[in-house]
């Protein structure tokens, strides 16, 4: 096999697992507002889930690396676990996070999620075999027998379906008059709840949502990678998606597959290809520091993105009259538009 | 057992030193001109790395505080005065000033990383003969730590109660634009405290790792979590509220990791932040999410 199939068809599967991660960040930012900085701890659960219920029960003391969860389970269900896993990470995360408060409090709170996350799964050495990381994880229908080319592929190929199935599903609901409701609540809180919609159940529903897809991207990532440790989940690691999101743009799923393309696959894949310079790790700081300057630049010069929001107001339609009902509509932020 | 508990609380005290430092510069500073400033972890690294060069250069440890406070208020004063500003003259609001701020703390913290080539450095200083205080048994570093806590306490209050400067802050802080009508000059206020803020910022950041004795590159990020949620806890602005959320937060992290398990001591602290959220969330919407930045 050569080696650029390889690299490209691992690429394929990095889009994947990335579109995944904007699609869930999407909605939850985008759509309702959450500004969700502890994203890669949701990816990060479903991705140990996965793993230890691919690894089998980790046998007691002599075994070389220690975990909860252990269990051997056949290949859909330690995916399925990793979604259910996110999910439920999301409901107990979203109980505390999710309350009405300014939202750079909630920001804060959840970064500080991210770090406390990390800090405890890294100290906390039985839990998921602390800053080591858990590896060896096997590869899902390994029995098939396929080559390395076929089976590279067919992972690649796999992971687009997943994402590309998430996609159309979250773009659906989007459109659905749920997604309607998401983005009145995003831009007026208080006309939201004052047409009916129950602000806590819908920002519940939209943060649940983002965390089962990203369960389900951190599975999907680990059964390909094979091994996963904390220093594949830092807080910093949020920061790739939403500069993706904002150089895309927000609440817009075209624009957050164009971002997902540009930031984490082609900016990020570029150093690849450049020649060593300095210390090894240098150009890894490098690339985070350019992702915190892109990151700046985009909110200085274009907060709204590449591809912005359209807007959806029908004040004014001929179609339909001003009356006081559409006037709250509109300022609710667009009930009868719709989501590209 | 009770010289356990003695114990645990009195760690507590001296690691709720540190948080309030760390805590009131940064309440001062959100109080007064509303961003919530989440580089404040990396602006803790870089003045504690300054005091770090400084002794292995054999300068004497009490300079370090003093050049590790100096670079936390250059390094923020750039930051508010010569970025922050811009950002606010094009419009940005308070929500996407805190993930600007978000921004500059990774390029903050991966240059240190570049910097330090992702060492984490380990160093003594002021060690000496412990001292026994009855059942507690501290290093006279750690008595020094809670006392320049305490002083700052002191003089914080004393300089917001009865100097001209702090009453011009406090008058600012609770509405910019009357301040302004009464012929107050906001922008120096405003500069006059990012400066406040970074020294103490930095301070904290010296004075955090002369307590570990090992500084790397996420030192101030690791410790953040501890400081806004206490900044958060005591109400913007209140340098006695940051001083009692700290209090409660050292000692509940030191008692938990005495008698509970030391992995989730800093979740613990945090706990009570989550706790409070739960069961009292108006304590924490104490300001408008309208509100403006003042940075003028």
């Amino acid at each position: 096999m050569s080696a650029w199939s390889f690299y490209i068809s691992t690429l394929v599967v990095y889009f994947g697992v990335d579109l995944l991660s904007g699609v869930a960040l999407n909605l939850q930012y985008g759509y309702a507002g959450v500004v969700n900085l502890a994203f890669i701890v949701f990816q990060a659960f479903g991705a140990y889930i996965a793993a230890a219920t691919t690894l089998g029960p980790d046998t007691g003391a002599g075994a070389f690396q220690k975990y909860i969860f252990g269990a051997h389970l056949p290949f859909p269900l330690p995916l399925i676990l990793a979604t259910l896993g996110g999910a439920a990470l999301a409901g107990v995360v979203g109980l505390f996070s999710l309350r009405r408060m300014r939202r750079d409090y909630q920001g804060a709170i959840l970064l500080i999620v991210s770090l406390i996350a990390a800090e405890i799964v890294t100290a906390d050495v039985p839990m998921f075999n602390g800053s080591n990381g858990l590896t060896g994880v096997p590869k899902p229908l390994a029995s098939l027998g396929l080559g390395l080319q076929a089976y590279q592929w067919s992972y690649a190929v796999w992971s687009l379906v997943i994402a590309f199935a998430v996609y159309a599903g979250v773009r659906w609901l989007s459109r659905s008059p749920w997604g309607a409701a998401l983005r009145a609540m995003r831009d007026q809180e208080v006309a939201a709840g004052a047409i009916g919609l129950n602000i806590t159940v819908l920002r519940m529903q939209a943060f649940v949502i983002g965390g089962a897809i990203g369960g389900l991207s951190g599975g999907l990532l680990v059964q390909y990678i094979g091994a996963w440790s904390p220093g594949a989940w830092g807080y910093a690691e949020t920061f790739v998606i939403f500069t993706a999101m904002f150089v895309g743009g927000l609440g817009n799923y075209r624009g957050v597959a164009l971002g997902i393309l540009l930031v984490p696959i082609i900016f990020l894949e570029i150093p690849q290809f450049l020649p060593q310079i300095g210390y090894p790790g240098l150009i890894d700081s490098l690339e985070w520091i350019l992702i915190g300057v892109l990151w700046m630049l985009s909110l200085y010069f274009r907060p709204q993105g590449l591809v912005p929001e359209r807007k959806n107001i029908a004040v004014g339609s001929p179609l339909i009259p001003m009356g006081e009902g559409t006037r709250l509509a509109s300022l609710a932020g667009g009930i009868t538009g719709r989501a590209r | 057992m009770l010289s356990t508990l003695l114990s645990a609380v009195a760690f507590g005290v001296v690691l709720a030193s540190i948080i309030a430092i760390a805590a009131m510069g940064f309440t001062i500073q959100f109080g007064l001109t509303n961003v919530l400033n989440l580089s404040y972890g990396g602006v803790m690294t870089i003045g504690g790395y300054v005091a770090y060069l400084a002794v292995a250069h054999g300068i004497s440890a009490w300079y370090g505080l003093v050049l590790g406070a100096a670079a936390g208020a250059v390094a923020t004063l750039v930051i508010g005065h010569g970025l922050l500003r811009r950002f606010a003259a094009r419009g940005t609001k308070v929500f996407e000033m805190m993930m600007v701020t978000l921004g500059l703390g990774l390029v903050i913290d991966y240059t240190l990383q570049a910097i330090s080539h992702n060492n984490i450095s380990q160093f003594t200083v002021l060690q000496s003969a412990p001292l026994h205080l009855g059942p507690v048994t501290l290093t006279p570093t750690q008595v020094i730590i809670t006392a320049v806590g305490l002083a700052i306490f002191i003089g914080l209050e004393a300089l917001l109660r009865l100097t001209r400067i702090g009453k011009a802050l406090r008058a600012m802080a609770s509405d910019p634009s009357l301040a302004r009508a009464c012929g107050i000059k906001t922008s120096r206020i405003v500069v006059f405290t990012w400066l406040l803020s970074g020294a103490l910022c930095g301070l904290a950041g010296v004075v955090y790792i002369i307590n570990a004795q090992s500084i790397g590159y996420t030192t101030g990020e690791l410790f953040l979590p501890l400081v806004i949620a206490a900044a958060i806890l005591g109400g913007a602005g209140s340098p006695s509220g940051a001083i009692l959320a700290a209090l409660l937060m050292g000692i509940v992290t030191q008692v938990f990791s005495a008698y509970g398990n030391a992995s989730y001591s800093t979740a613990a602290g945090f706990g009570i932040l989550v706790i409070v959220l739960l069961t009292r969330p108006s304590a924490v919407l104490s300001k408008g999410e309208n509100e403006e930045l003042a940075l003028s």
